[in-house]
């Protein structure tokens, strides 16, 4: 194992930042989406429902390994057949972009969950004081709902910082794809994984005891 | 007193699926007037209420507030319901703001006010309703009566010409409700216009200037407190009367 480290040590923490590059970009864009197909799935309009309710279901019903193959292979073939011939995607759009969707369907379930936490009352007290739906959301119920949606957001967080590593069959090179290539240049299969597993645990450790911290923060004030 | 209609509603009707709750209701309230509605539970006064400021849709009919068409989808409601203060059964007071925050939320968000007149005009109202000392406090560490007294306040402070009270008093322990009542009195006395839903009989008899008694959906008895609840004529109001007095 000492060897892997001297000699591949780098590489595999430049992997790992990969890995937090990739989660971080997608967590940001799954954060966008989950807010606006949550608040999709809330409003009163059934159109607007069935929206939030059909991507969350078609998403969630994809496993992550096939939503990546589909984005990488089969969206630019698709881009290309319109008429753009010189349309690319590199692993890491894919990447992201079939992570933000996946992360995303669970996110605006989180959010339309929390979102129906708040007694109905704050809306309508928020509503007769004049206020418009938008900001009565923004200023009166998004807030307390947030309180409710932190430990299911960190929990989602820690699984999309683990779904990277699904992202290893389209080539790019996070912390598992590197691995597979230490693994075998190596040939120590054993104390490659061991240490790419360890790495993974320090990291999500780390961020859920730092997110424990936010949690703690923002319940203090109630 | 016949000064300005200030609410007008005519052939009222509103359906939950199957349920017609209320089934034909027309009313005027003109300027300064405090209106009691009184009624059995399920007999639509609440519904009523909350179709005023179109917190529900009403079914059928018209309302007019101060002249703007409630049941017209053109009607600006947000800007309408600037003017239509109203006071909620379980307080509905916003939990993560302090007392003043929630004071100033909506004037400074729709613009009427600064922050610092809307300040100025929080510190008036609490003050008014005795509560100056808990601006900072948060509505956790508020007693029941003491929150609807903030929410009475925070009603005020957009400045409205007519108060909606849905059951102000039916969340409160026994002890607290004289608390909240006087306050509503002040108001009434200051010449506020007010339709109340309440079962405080007592209330109704000292400060309302009409009792409406409701029923299954109609205006079954309407007149004086006087009328209605001394000498009722109505069998369903003597009925209604006979257990609750």
């Amino acid at each position: 194992m000492l060897r892997i480290i001297q000699i591949y040590g780098t590489m595999m923490v430049a992997a790992m930042g990969q890995t937090l590059l990739l989660a971080l970009l997608s967590l940001f864009f799954a954060c966008l989406l989950g807010l606006f197909f949550g608040l999709l799935s809330t409003v009163r309009n059934r159109a607007c429902n069935i929206i939030g309710a059909v991507y969350v279901d078609a998403i969630r019903g994809w496993p992550l390994i096939v939503l990546a193959y589909f984005v990488y292979f089969g969206i630019p073939m698709l881009i290309q057949g319109l008429g753009f011939k010189s349309f690319r995607m590199d692993s890491l759009q894919a990447g992201v972009i079939a992570l933000s969707l996946n992360c995303g369907a669970y996110m605006a379930e989180i959010i339309r969950a929390g979102i129906q936490s708040v007694d109905k009352g704050q809306m309508e007290a928020a509503r007769s004081l004049g206020l418009s739906y938008g900001k009565s959301m923004f200023k009166v119920v998004l807030p307390q709902a947030i309180r409710t949606m932190i430990p299911s957001i960190i929990n989602q967080f820690i699984i999309t910082l683990k779904d990277t590593s699904i992202l290893s069959v389209i080539g790019f090179p996070e912390l598992t794809n590197t691995t597979k290539n230490v693994s075998a240049n190596v040939g120590l299969p054993m104390q490659a994984w061991l240490l790419c597993g360890l790495m993974y645990m320090v990291v999500i450790i780390i961020l859920s005891k730092a997110s424990k911290n936010i949690e703690r923060r923002i319940n203090r004030g109630r | 007193m016949a000064g300005n209609v200030k609410i007008h509603v005519s052939n009222l009707v509103k359906r939950f699926g199957d349920l017609e709750v209320l089934k034909d209701i027309s009313m005027d309230v003109t300027e300064g007037e405090v209106v009691v509605l009184l009624g059995p539970s399920g007999s639509g006064k609440s519904t009523f209420l909350r179709c005023l400021n179109r917190l529900e849709t009403p079914s059928g009919g018209q309302i007019l507030i101060d002249g703007h068409d409630m049941t017209d989808k053109h009607t600006d409601l947000n800007k309408v319901r600037e003017n239509i203060g109203m006071v909620f059964q379980h307080f509905n007071l916003f939990n993560h703001l302090t007392v003043m925050q929630n004071l100033t939320l909506a004037p400074v968000e729709t613009k009427k006010a600064t922050r610092a007149e809307a300040e100025a005009t929080g510190r008036k109202y609490l003050e008014k309703v005795g509560l100056l000392d808990k601006a900072n406090a948060y509505p956790s560490q508020l007693s029941g009566g003491q929150k609807q007294r903030v929410a009475i306040a925070r009603a005020l402070c957009m400045h409205p010409d007519i108060m909606l009270f849905d059951e102000p008093t039916s969340a409160l322990d026994p002890e607290m409700v004289g608390e909240v009542l006087s306050v509503m009195q002040q108001l009434a006395r200051d010449g506020m216009t007010m339709v109340v839903v309440t079962h405080e009989i007592g209330f109704a008899r000292e400060v309302a200037s009409r009792v409406v008694f409701m029923d299954g959906g109609y205006i079954v008895e309407q007149g004086t407190p006087e009328e209605v609840i001394l000498h009722p004529k109505e069998p369903r109001t003597i009925d209604f009367l006979s257990k609750v007095l």
